[in-house]
């Protein structure tokens, strides 16, 4: 910091910070008895201390494009510890939160994910698009089956059709007679490729940003920045995310890193089971339902279980748990995250046992989910999984100890 | 001095608990005629700053202030002290109370002349409460050379053997063992309450390690080690080994300006560490001495000035940053610290030879609340409701203060006390 360095407070900066679960921030008076209690702030300018007078004065230039604000797993030592009730881990989350938003294009949308008013559009807006589809899938499956002939009826030497359900599947309850697997691919595919997008212009301000702070508060010994050393950082890093060794570290709400565990490691198993899925259906030529012996089947249970029994504990620890601030933009995250497991858990069971109209239902809640997970990770709290990830590998890459 | 019911004297006023804020309150209604009676729960009147070995800011030793207000209440035969005394309840209305009173016996008369003969043959040994257990001393003692009235006391704990003993040594038949335990009434028009302070309980404080390592004292502890009368005659050295520290720091809001703890600032735990810092400087000229604080505050010029003489000695370091961690280096008994230096932003590992915690004050009446219509406040500090008169508050019992500010609600509250008596 400059000697001359003035200060310029952004009133509307606190105002948001407090709307999204940091309303303590003003009772912090610098005592920085945080910075020594949280157990993974650095020697050199720790954490959370400097972030709360940054928060209380508005700078927002000093907190948006801080990477320190990433390396905190919100784990609560700092706040259980802080004299004043300030909850500097609340406020960190809200900084994140903030943060996430500011580096989101379209801002519209990132505005409207934490705007509970906009919630029932959030979720309409899907919920018809997947109604629409259905219909379409299931009473003008015929016309459909033509259209699809006429455009490429010939390629691939024939090899491709519009249903891809099995031999005599009017009789077996297959989602692909809901839902056209063409038509959700047809959605998540372009989904799946804006939110890469919005991502990667977001990484490209961001990741800049983080550098420029760090320069400018002393926290690196680069000067410029390496984009190829960095990659190389986060994937360092990766195996460190995986383990939690950074959330173990924690120890006021040490039980969170159980549950938080769990979803990741759902996430991870259900992406490869789309993938695999993706893989037997496009290559193979083999479509769902498999039977429930098929390895893949068993992992995409042990993951949807995981999803769903972290994702509860997580909204019960919340709901317990008095010192934690949750803010709108927790509950939304959580609950689409305990949707997405629960609804698919209640699909494939209703499957089972044969009530085609409920695992339809399911089914389609299901994707209403999948779609809000998709299309707003890079606007709802689920961002943390890129921007954490950047910052602890800049953090390696910085040599930020 | 009476220790039975005295016959009750209209428009009498009571004051409850005999520090230098009691003392003042009496003095003052006294002097201008007024009946007084002083409680205090101890064997000796004086309160927190007998403890103490120097007042701020112009260390001069405690001595110095209650002399004379000893001599004014010797001179005054409208006071009447009861020591081992403490207030039962409080009944009645602005104007007309009645009070009852317990005292418990401390078997010695006023024949005693402090000659310590009991105290050479008595063999039993109590903790030594007035230097915070630091030593202990014997079951027969004078509570300490400042003490009024000047007269021994034999504990209760004393086993027969010695009982036997005591009373034996003693040529002035000053002891009774068969003095008993009385409770009394007294009728008083308006009750002062000067019930003073307690060094908030440091092993509350999780993080910081009091209790748990030897070498980690509180702020009155330090004042009894730097005392010619206190438990190393007034050198100041580390409990583990003795030794003369090289390297001593002092954890400020220690327990104080905390919600977890004492949410208020205890007004005069910076200035003790100031104050401390003198006692260190003047033992050992090489020492040298770290204040990790928050803010220091020094209200006033006197204060200030204080400060400033201590930021100008190049043996004291300032690091604004609180201590928030601690721990025990293996071996040497020596403390680890670490904080945050918030002006340069980094962490801070320091080892020093001792650490001082900046313990601050809790109302003795947020531990032992008074049976009477009083109102607190949240922290346990009795609010002055003069609208409702008759019963009032000085000194720390009111707020955390110096003895100064102690001093000026005393003679404040002796006022509202008398202007009860007079409506
Ligand atoms: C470390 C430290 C250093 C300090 N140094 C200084 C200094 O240098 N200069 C300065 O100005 N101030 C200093 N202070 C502050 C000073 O100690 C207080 O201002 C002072 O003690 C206030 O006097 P008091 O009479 O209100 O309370 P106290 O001194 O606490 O006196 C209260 C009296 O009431 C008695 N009592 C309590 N309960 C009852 C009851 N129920 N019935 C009957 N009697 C009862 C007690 O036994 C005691 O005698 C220091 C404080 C600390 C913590
Ligand atoms: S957030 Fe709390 S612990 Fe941290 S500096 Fe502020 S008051 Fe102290
Ligand atoms: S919440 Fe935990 S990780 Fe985050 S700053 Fe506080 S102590 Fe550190
Ligand atoms: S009690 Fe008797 S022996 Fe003890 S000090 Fe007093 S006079 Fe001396
Ligand atoms: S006087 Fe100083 S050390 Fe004591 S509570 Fe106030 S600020 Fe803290």
């Amino acid at each position: 910091m400059s000697a001359n360095y003035i200060p310029q407070p952004d009133l509307g900066f606190i105002a948001e910070i407090k709307g999204l679960g940091g309303e303590t921030l003003k009772k912090c008076y610098q005592c920085a008895t945080c910075s020594v209690a949280c157990p993974i702030a650095p020697e050199n300018s720790p954490f959370p201390r400097k972030e709360m007078i940054a928060a209380s004065w508005g700078l927002k230039d000093k907190l948006i494009g801080n990477a320190d604000i990433w390396l905190c797993h919100q784990c609560g030592d700092c706040t259980d510890m802080c004299p004043r009730g300030a909850a500097p881990g609340d406020v960190l989350a809200a900084i994140r939160s903030a943060a996430i938003t500011e580096y989101a294009t379209p801002k519209a949308l990132a505005k409207a994910i934490n705007d509970p008013s906009k919630l029932p559009l959030l979720l309409g807006i899907p919920a018809a698009w997947f109604a629409l589809l259905a219909i379409i899938t299931t009473a003008f499956g015929g016309i459909m089956e033509k259209i699809f002939h006429a455009l490429f009826g010939d390629a691939l030497g024939g090899r491709l059709h519009w249903s891809h359900a099995h031999e005599g599947a009017e009789h077996v309850i297959a989602h692909s007679n809901f839902v056209s697997t063409w038509f959700v691919d047809m959605t998540f595919v372009p989904t799946a490729i804006f939110a890469t997008v919005v991502f990667f212009l977001a990484l490209k301000r961001f990741i800049v940003d983080i550098h420029d702070n760090a320069v400018l508060e002393g926290k690196t010994d680069k000067t410029s920045l390496d984009y190829k050393a960095l990659l190389q950082s986060v994937i360092n890093v990766i195996p460190m995310v995986l383990k939690h060794d950074k959330f173990n570290q924690c120890e006021a709400n040490k039980d969170r890193s159980t549950p938080h565990m769990m979803v990741l490691f759902a996430f991870i198993g259900l992406f490869i089971v789309t993938a695999v899925c993706g893989i037997m259906l496009y290559v193979g030529g083999y479509a769902g339902p498999y039977p429930q012996l098929n390895p893949i089947k068993w992992l995409a249970n042990i993951a949807g279980v995981s999803l769903v029994i972290g994702s509860g504990m997580m909204i019960k620890n919340r709901l317990t748990n008095k010192t934690q601030v949750t803010a709108y933009k927790d509950w939304f995250i959580l609950g689409i995250v305990f949707a997405l497991g629960l609804s698919g858990m209640l699909t494939e069971m209703a499957r089972l046992a044969e009530i085609a109209w409920l695992s339809y239902f399911f089914y389609w809640i299901h994707l209403i989910a999948i779609f809000e997970l998709f299309a707003f990770l890079p606007f709802s709290k689920m961002a943390h999984i890129v921007y954490r990830t950047v910052a602890m590998g800049y953090a390696d890459y910085a040599n930020r100890k | 001095m009476t220790t039975e019911n005295s016959a009750p004297v209209s428009g009498s006023i009571m004051v409850v608990g005999g520090g230098i804020s009691g003392l003042t309150t009496a003095l003052e209604a006294a002097e201008v005629g007024y009946e007084v009676f002083l409680i205090e729960k101890e064997a000796s009147l004086g309160g927190r700053v007998t403890q103490l070995k120097h007042y701020f800011p112009k260390l001069c030793p405690p001595t110095c202030g209650l002399e004379i207000n000893y001599r004014r209440l010797k001179d005054n035969k409208n006071i009447k002290v009861y020591t081992l005394s403490e207030v039962q309840n409080v009944d009645g209305t602005p104007g007309d109370y009645t009070v009852t009173v317990k005292s418990t016996p401390r078997y010695v008369n006023s024949n005693c002349t402090c000659c310590g003969e009991c105290e050479k043959v008595c063999e039993t040994e109590i903790s030594n409460e007035f230097n915070f257990g630091m030593n202990r001393r014997k079951a027969a003692y004078l509570p300490h050379n400042m003490a009024f009235p000047q007269r021994y006391v034999m504990d209760s704990a004393m086993g027969k053997d010695d009982r036997e003993k005591v009373k034996e040594a003693c040529k002035y038949n000053a002891i009774d063992f068969s003095m008993e335990e009385s409770t009394f009434d007294l009728k008083v028009g308006a009750v002062v309450f000067t019930t003073g302070w307690q060094p908030y309980d440091a092993t509350r404080i999780d993080n910081l390690g009091f209790g748990r390592y030897q070498n980690i004292i509180t702020n009155m502890m330090l004042e009894r080690l730097a005392s010619s009368n206190g438990p190393t005659e007034g050198k100041i050295i580390r409990p583990s080994d003795d030794k003369a520290p090289e390297t001593i720091a002092f954890a400020q809001c220690a327990g104080s300006r905390d919600e977890n703890h004492l949410p208020y600032c205890s007004y005069i735990c910076c200035l003790a560490s100031l104050k401390h810092a003198t006692y260190i400087r003047a033992q050992y000229p090489d020492a040298k001495i770290y204040i990790y604080y928050i803010d220091l505050r020094t209200p006033g010029r006197k204060y200030e000035n204080f400060y400033a003489k201590l930021k100008a000695d190049e043996n004291v370091f300032f690091v604004k940053g609180k201590v928030a961690e601690v721990s025990e280096e293996s071996g040497t008994g020596n403390i680890n610290l670490v904080a945050e230096d918030t002006i340069s932003g980094e962490k801070i590992r320091q080892t020093v030879d001792m650490l001082v915690l900046a313990t601050g004050m809790q109302p003795t009446c947020a531990i032992d609340k008074p049976a009477a219509d009083l109102t607190f406040d949240d922290e346990g500090f009795i609010i002055n409701d003069f609208s409702k008169g008759g019963l009032f508050a000085a000194g720390c019992a009111n707020k955390p203060a110096d003895v100064v500010t102690s001093n000026q609600n005393a003679t404040g509250m002796a006022l509202k006390a008398i202007q009860t008596l007079r409506r």
